[in-house]
C-alpha cells in the first residue's frame, strides 16, 4: 500500500516538474502559471463548481472505458460515442412533446445512453460478425460521427442561422429541457449529471466486483477461451460490454449539452472522449480510481482556463500536461507491479 | 566424479509458504539428475532459483566449485546453466537456425550464419538430434520445438540443462526420442536436471532427489532402487493402485455418438464418422497418439466445436445445436487437457475459478450479486477435500503449482457434473499419489452412475480402470476393445493405425476357430 502511494506520488511530482520545465522553456512564468492554475481550480466556490462540472463527463467516459478495458476490449471510440449521445439527445429534444419535466428528463438521459450505446454496439457487431478489430472500427466511427455532426451543423438541418451569419452550432435547446442545476448559476454551475456520474461510479464498481456479469467481464479480459468453454456466449458478452461502454460515453455527451453548453457544438464536446480514456488509465482501470482521476483532470481543465487568462500560457500546455501525467502514471503502474516480485524476494 | 553444481541450505519463501526449505543438492558432471516430488513440493521453484529467475532467500549455490551469484537468467546462462521452458519462447516464423542463434553473444555486428550453422550441425551430430535447420518453427511438432530449445541452450554453451516437466506435453514416442537425446548429451559430459512425474522416465535417470513439502527427503542412485521405493519416499507411504470394480455392470446409455464428423481450422477432416456410446456406470477409455482427434472430440462433446455431420444423443435426447451452456446445464463436466487455456481464468483465485461456468447459478448468488461468503466457504471445503496447496482462496491460480491448478479444475467438475464426465488427460502434471486420488474420484463417480470418457496417454492406467477402450487414429475410431481381452502391444498397434492388421489377425483367429 505504502509503496503504491509512493509510486503514484512520484509520478505526480515528475509530471509537475516536466510541465514546469515545458513552461519555463516556452518562456512562461512558472510560479504565476501554477498559482493561477490552482486558484482557477480550487480558489473559490465558483472555481470548485467549475472543476466538478468539468470532471462530470470525464468520469462518465472514464467509467465506460474502465468497463471495456477490464475485458481487454479496446473501445477507443469515446469521442464519437460522446457526440452520438449528445446528438441523439438533441434529436429527441426536437420532437419531445409537452411531457412532465421528469419524464422529459428521463427521455433525454435514455436518448444519450442510446446514442452512445448504439455506436458502441455497432463496433461490437462489426467485431463479432466480421472480425473487425474494435480498435480500428471505433476510430473510424469517430470520424463518421464527427463529419455527420459537421454536416448537420454546417448547412444541415440543425444549423443555427442568423440573419446574415451562420454559426457552426445549433440553436439553444428548449430552456424547459435544460438539466436541473445542483449548485451555482451562470457560467459556474453544477448540473444534475454530476450526481448521475457519482451513481454510475458506484454502479460500475458493484457491477465489476460483485455481479456475475462483472465476473464475466473480468474473466473475458484474462482468458476468453476458458470463458467460452465454460458456457458463456462471448459474442453476446462483447456486445453487452460495447453497449454499456458506449452508453456511458453517450450520457456524458447528453449531460454536457443539456447541463452546460445548451447548444450542440462540436468544440465543446471534442476532447472529452480522449481525456476520459486518460482518466480510466490513470485511475488504474478501477471505478474509484477513475473518480479521483476525473476530479484531478476536471480541476486541471477548469484551472487552465483561468491560467490562460492570468498568465497567457498556451492552452496546449494542458493537453501536454495530461499526456505527461498519463505517461508517468503508466510508469508508476509498472513500478507497483515490480514491487510484488521485489517484495517476495525481500520477504525472507 | 566431480560435482558440477552443488547447492547448500537453499531456502526460498513466498510470503508464508516455504517452497524450498534448506535444500541440499549435488549434480555430477555427466549425469541425469531427477527431481521428484509431490505437486507443490518446490521442484519448479528450486529450478527457478538455479536458473536465476528467483533469488534464493538464503543458501549457497556453487557451480564448478565457485560460488555463483545468480541475479538473472542472463547470469545463469553466462555461467553455463540453461533452461528449457515448458512454454516455449521461440519465434514461430523464424527458422530453426535463426531461433537458435538469435540473442547469442557472438552474433554482435556480423551474423555469420554459415559459421553458426556449422556449430549447430556439430551439436546436432554429437547429441543425435535430427532436425532440418531451415524449417520454420510453426512447421515443427511440439517434440521438435523442444529440441530447438535444447539446441539453443547448448549453443549458448550450457553445461547444465534444466528441464521442467519436458514430457508433460509429449507423446510416449516423442518422450523416448527426447530421452535418446538426453542420453547423447550425458555421454558428452553434460549434466541434466530433469523434473518429471512419470516413473518410467524417472527410472532412466542416474540419481533421483526426492522432495517433500520443500525439503529434500533423500537422494538415491536409480540403479539401486525401485519405482515403488521412490514413490514411497515421496509420499511417505505406499500408494495403492485402484482398479475398476467389475461387479458394477454398465447400465443404460448416457451418451451415444453417431457418425460424428468435424472439420479443423483449415477445413481438414479431424473427426470422421466417430461412433460410440457410453453407458452409466461405465468408463470408456480413449487411447491414441496425441493429435489424432482426441481434443476435437472433446470439444465437440462440450459444444465448442461444430459438427459437420452426424450428431449425438445425451440421455436419449438428440442435442441439435450444442452450446457449452447447454452441455453444462445438462450435467456434462469437462476436464480439458490444456488447463490454463481452456479450464481456468489465470488471474482469478481458487474461489472464483471453482464456479467458472456456474457464476450465474442461483445457488452462488444473493439477489443479483455473487455471494462471496458462499464462494469462500466452498473454496475452503474444496481446498481441504482436494488438498490444494494455495496460500489463500484469492491467490491467482496462475501462481499455483501445476498440479494444484489441475486440482482446482477437478474439484469444480466433480462438484458440478451430473451424469457425464469428459476427462482429457486428467492426470497430466499430477504426482503419482494425486493421480491415484483422481482415479479414485473417477471410480467413485462411476459407482454413482456416471458415464465417463477418459483419455490418457498412460495405457496401463486405461487398462486397469476402463470398462472398454476406444482407439482413435486420424480422427477415426479404429476399434473398441475390452481391457481384459487386450494387451498393451495390441493397443499400441491400433494406436499406430494398424487396425487393419489387427482385424486381419482377428479374422485369422476366428476363421481358425471356425475351422476347428
Ligand atoms: N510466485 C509465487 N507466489 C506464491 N506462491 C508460490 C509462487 N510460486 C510457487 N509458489 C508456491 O510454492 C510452492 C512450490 O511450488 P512449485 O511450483 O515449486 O511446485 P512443484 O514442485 O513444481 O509442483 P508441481 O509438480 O505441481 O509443478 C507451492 O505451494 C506454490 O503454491
Ligand atoms: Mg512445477
Amino acid at each position: 500500500m505504502g509503496w503504491n502511494v509512493a509510486c503514484y506520488s512520484a509520478a505526480m511530482l515528475c509530471a509537475l516538474f516536466s510541465t514546469a520545465a515545458l513552461l519555463h522553456l516556452s518562456g512562461g512564468d512558472v510560479a504565476k502559471a501554477f498559482s493561477s492554475l490552482v486558484i482557477g481550480a480550487f480558489g473559490s466556490q465558483k472555481a470548485l463548481l467549475g472543476s466538478l462540472a468539468k470532471a462530470t463527463p470525464l468520469l462518465l467516459v472514464g467509467l465506460g472505458t474502465v468497463i471495456a478495458f477490464r475485458a481487454k476490449i479496446w473501445n477507443i471510440g469515446q469521442e464519437g460515442q460522446v457526440l452520438a449521445g449528445a446528438m441523439c439527445a438533441y434529436w429527441a429534444s426536437l420532437w419531445i412533446g409537452p411531457l412532465p419535466y421528469w419524464m422529459a428528463f428521463a427521455v433525454l438521459v435514455l436518448a444519450g445512453l442510446a446514442g452512445g450505446g448504439a455506436l458502441g454496439l455497432l463496433a461490437g457487431i462489426l467485431k463479432t460478425r466480421f472480425g473487425t478489430s474494435e480498435i480500428i472500427s471505433t476510430v473510424m466511427l469517430n470520424y463518421i460521427v464527427i463529419f455527420l455532426l459537421a454536416y448537420l451543423l454546417d448547412g444541415g438541418p440543425w444549423m443555427e442561422s442568423g440573419v446574415t451569419v451562420a454559426y457552426h452550432q445549433s440553436p439553444p435547446v428548449n430552456t424547459m429541457l435544460e438539466w436541473p442545476t445542483l449548485f451555482g448559476q451562470g457560467s459556474a454551475k453544477l448540473h444534475v449529471g454530476f450526481l448521475l456520474a457519482l451513481g454510475a461510479t458506484a454502479l460500475s464498481a458493484v457491477l465489476l466486483e460483485r455481479t456475475p456479469l462483472g465476473y464475466e467481464i473480468r474473466a473475458f479480459g484474462s482468458n476468453p477461451t476458458a470463458l467460452r468453454f465454460r458456457g458463456t456466449d462471448i459474442s453476446r458478452l462483447l456486445l453487452v460490454v460495447m453497449l454499456v461502454s458506449g452508453a456511458l460515453a453517450g450520457l456524458a455527451g447528453a449531460g454536457e449539452l443539456f447541463g452546460t453548453s445548451h447548444r450542440l457544438r462540436a468544440e465543446t464536446l471534442l476532447g472529452i472522449g480522449s481525456s476520459g480514456i486518460v482518466v480510466a488509465m490513470v485511475g488504474g482501470l478501477r471505478p474509484s480510481g477513475a473518480m479521483l482521476a476525473a476530479l484531478f483532470f476536471g480541476a486541471l481543465k477548469s484551472g487552465a482556463i483561468y491560467m490562460r487568462l492570468q498568465s497567457g500560457t498556451p492552452a496546449g500546455l494542458v493537453s501536454a500536461m495530461e499526456g505527461l501525467v498519463l505517461l508517468f502514471f503508466l510508469c508508476a503502474a509498472v513500478a507497483t507491479r515490480i514491487q510484488v516480485t521485489v517484495r517476495s524476494e525481500v520477504h525472507a | 566424479m566431480e560435482n558440477l553444481l552443488s547447492v547448500q541450505n537453499l531456502t526460498k519463501r513466498f510470503g508464508a509458504v516455504t517452497a524450498n526449505d534448506n535444500v541440499d543438492l549435488d549434480v555430477r558432471k555427466g549425469e541425469i539428475h531427477c527431481l521428484f516430488g509431490e505437486n507443490g513440493a518446490g521442484k519448479s521453484t528450486l529450478s527457478a532459483c538455479l536458473y536465476g529467475y528467483y533469488r534464493a532467500d538464503s543458501g549457497v549455490i556453487r557451480f564448478k566449485g565457485e560460488i555463483a551469484e545468480l541475479n538473472s537468467p542472463a547470469d545463469a546462462l553466462r555461467l553455463g546453466i540453461g533452461m528449457v521452458h515448458q512454454h516455449f519462447v521461440l519465434v514461430t516464423n523464424f527458422t530453426v537456425l535463426e531461433n537458435i542463434i538469435v540473442g547469442s553473444p557472438e552474433v554482435g555486428m556480423f551474423l555469420s550464419k554459415s559459421a553458426a550453422r556449422r556449430k549447430v550441425e556439430d551439436l546436432c551430430r554429437r547429441c543425435g538430434i535430427q532436425i532440418d535447420l531451415d524449417r520454420e518453427i510453426w512447421e515443427l511438432s511440439v517434440g521438435e520445438q523442444q529440441w530447438v530449445e535444447i539446441l539453443k541452450a547448448l549453443y549458448f554453451g550450457a553445461e547444465l540443462l534444466i528441464l521442467d516437466e519436458p514430457t508433460a506435453v509429449l507423446t510416449p514416442q516423442q518422450s523416448d526420442q527426447l530421452f535418446a537425446i538426453l542420453d547423447g548429451m550425458r555421454r558428452q559430459g553434460l549434466s541434466i536436471i530433469l523434473i518429471s512425474h512419470k516413473l518410467r522416465e524417472v527410472m532412466q535417470s542416474d540419481r533421483v532427489t526426492i522432495l517433500r513439502k520443500g525439503r529434500v527427503v533423500a537422494t538415491v542412485e536409480t540403479s539401486g532402487t525401485t519405482a515403488e521405493a521412490i514413490t514411497a519416499l515421496m509420499v511417505g507411504h505406499k500408494v495403492t493402485k485402484h482398479v475398476s470394480d467389475r461387479s458394477i455392470e454398465p447400465g443404460r446409455d448416457v451418451l451415444v455418438v453417431d457418425r460424428a464428423c468435424a472439420l479443423g481450422e483449415w477445413g481438414e477432416d479431424v473427426l470422421r464418422d466417430v461412433t460410440f456410446s457410453i453407458a452409466s456406470n461405465e468408463i470408456l477409455g480413449l487411447a491414441g497418439v496425441a493429435g489424432n482427434g482426441q481434443k476435437e472430440l472433446f470439444e465437440v462433446l462440450m459444444g465448442v466445436r461444430t459438427l459437420s455431420s452426424g450428431g449425438f444423443l445425451l440421455d436419449g435426447d438428440a442435442v441439435a445445436v450444442p452450446t457449452s451452456r447447454e452441455m453444462l446445464d445438462r450435467g456434462v463436466g469437462l476436464v480439458p487437457d490444456d488447463r490454463f487455456r481452456e479450464g481456468l481464468i489465470p488471474e482469478f483465485g481458487t474461489a472464483e475459478n471453482l464456479v467458472l461456468g456456474w457464476q450465474r447459478k442461483p445457488e452462488y448468488r444473493r439477489g443479483p450479486f455473487l455471494d462471496r461468503r458462499k464462494l469462500n466457504a466452498l473454496a475452503e471445503r474444496k481446498i481441504e477435500e482436494f488438498r490444494i496447496v494455495a496460500a489463500s482462496a484469492d491467490l491467482p491460480v496462475e501462481r499455483l503449482s501445476g498440479g494444484n491448478a489441475q486440482r482446482v479444475i477437478l474439484a469444480r467438475e466433480f462438484l458440478h457434473a451430473g451424469s457425464l464426465l469428459l476427462a482429457n488427460q486428467p492426470t497430466r502434471g499430477l504426482d503419482v499419489a494425486a493421480s491415484e486420488f483422481v482415479y479414485e474420484k473417477i471410480l467413485e463417480k462411476r459407482a454413482e452412475g456416471f458415464a465417463i470418457l477418459l483419455a490418457s496417454e498412460e495405457l496401463d492406467d486405461l487398462l486397469r480402470l476402463c470398462d472398454r477402450i476406444a482407439v482413435i487414429f486420424k480422427g477415426r475410431i479404429v476399434g473398441i476393445v475390452r481391457p481384459e481381452e487386450t494387451t498393451l502391444l495390441e493397443l499400441g498397434m491400433m494406436m499406430a493405425g494398424d487396425a487393419s492388421n489387427l482385424d486381419g489377425h482377428l479374422n485369422d483367429l476366428s476363421s481358425k476357430a471356425l475351422r476347428q
